[in-house]
């Protein structure tokens, strides 16, 4: 474990994230590397194994080892209600909850700042 | 009765003033807890005080008075609530109840629509994957509760960040913040002086799931970072106009990012204490009033009844 408490099936979440990302098949090791987290090689295999019984995950030999892909839904309906879902508005939206809201002008310049305050402090933090 | 009527709604009228500033005070999850709890309590209170209130005169009105043992002329003399005032009472119920209604034929249309749009979805509790370019992450508020987010967005987001956002919306999830924020906008529905209080509550949900991300990462500049980049990210390459719904409770993201580079919130047991408190006055004002209501009729129904001074 590398740091923190992991809530309820966030490492599973995490994998899919990054096979997702990726789009292309990837070996235990890549996606180990690309969690950008020390954990062990055995956990990436375990929770990638998981995935595979969920059928949320592929697999296919690459050479000695296994490679894992992402499932790829290209079910018509499912894309359109997805899309739906994300185009959503007002009562819809509604009740949703959303990671970030809408900005105003004022929000924009504030973030901007408070961003390019808190990457001059980590990069005196590196330096120290 | 008419103290216990005036105690128990300008309590009430105390309380939503309060809450949001309050609210704002306290570590988000409390803070979420005791204004959705309190403004429910506080609301029904209103509602009931509101209903015997009117009451008084409705059973004066001949046709009702018929139907009970209590003499309309009894009722009258004994009445301590000037009629003005239960004849408003009267008139404004069915407003709130309309009110409360509309509200709920809508959101039942939301949610049915959410519920329609991951029926097609795969029975797992994974993350759900959309691919397109556009940068979304959200939760839905069906039974499961799906993450759902886009490759747009994972593929813009660094390793680290990916975890911030997922444990963010891995808390709405797991604590059920949809609910909580419809539960909040119920008694915004009924009462709208509780629709600061409402929006208060979109902005401690919010917090919550921050606060939830930061203790997953372990690391609240990371956690601050990453919502105000991600903000950016979504606020620049966003086709969509600013728009209502949540934008009505649109959580203020230079605030949020402000909290997380602030150390963790404090417990205040003093002000939950104060909001609780004041809540729990407006049920033991709405139980007063009801205790005196029943007395009023019971008296109006006595028939050895005589006048006092």
């Amino acid at each position: 474990m590398d740091s923190g408490r992991r809530q309820r099936g966030g490492l599973e979440q995490e994998v899919i994230a990054v096979l997702a990302a990726d789009g292309s098949a990837m070996t235990p090791g890549q996606v180990r590397a690309a969690l950008g987290a020390e954990l062990a090689y055995t956990t990436v295999m375990t929770v990638l194994a998981r995935l595979c019984d969920k059928g949320v995950v592929t697999r296919r030999r690459a050479g000695r080892a296994f490679a894992y892909q992402a499932v790829v839904d290209e079910d018509e309906i499912t894309a359109r209600q997805m899309r739906r879902l994300l185009d959503a508005r007002d009562d819809r939206a509604a009740v949703l909850t959303r990671f970030v809201g809408t900005l105003s002008a004022d929000d924009e310049r504030l973030l901007a700042d408070l961003l390019r305050h808190t990457e001059q402090a980590g990069d005196r933090d590196d330096v120290r | 009765m008419s103290v216990a009527v005036a105690v128990t709604l300008a309590v009430s009228l105390l309380f939503a003033a309060t809450a949001p500033t309050l609210g704002r005070r306290l570590p988000p999850a409390p803070a979420t807890r005791v204004l959705v709890v309190g403004s429910l309590t506080v609301t029904a209170s209103e509602i009931f005080v509101l209903a015997v209130v009117a009451f008084t005169w409705v059973g004066q009105l001949p046709d009702i008075a018929a139907l009970g043992p209590w003499s309309t002329v009894a009722l009258r003399r004994a009445d301590p609530i000037p009629e003005s005032a239960a004849v408003g009472a009267a008139l404004l119920l069915p407003v709130l109840a309309a009110q409360l209604s509309w509200w709920i034929v809508r959101r039942c249309r939301a949610l049915l629509a959410v519920q329609r749009s991951c029926r097609h979805l795969p029975h797992t509790d994974s993350l759900v994957v959309v691919d397109t370019d556009r940068l979304d992450v959200f939760t839905t508020p069906d039974r499961r509760g799906r993450i759902v987010v886009t490759t747009g967005l994972l593929r813009a987001l660094a390793p680290a960040e990916r975890r911030v956002v997922l444990a963010h919306e891995t808390s709405h999830r797991d604590h059920r913040h949809p609910w909580w924020l419809l539960a909040a906008e119920l008694a915004a529905a009924v009462n709208p002086l509780f629709t600061r209080t409402a929006r208060t509550v979109a902005h401690t949900v919010e917090r919550w799931a921050d606060e939830d991300a930061a203790t997953a990462v372990t690391d609240r500049r990371l956690a601050a970072r990453t919502l105000a980049r991600t903000a950016l990210l979504m606020h620049q390459r966003s086709t969509r106009a600013p728009e209502g719904a949540l934008g009505v409770l649109t959580a203020d993201v230079p605030t949020r990012v402000q909290a997380l580079l602030a150390p963790p919130p404090r417990r205040q047991p003093a002000v939950v204490g104060l909001l609780v408190t004041l809540a729990l006055t407006c049920i033991f004002g709405a139980a007063a009033v009801q205790r005196s209501g029943e007395r009023l009729f019971e008296h109006a129904s006595t028939p050895t009844y005589t006048v006092k001074g």
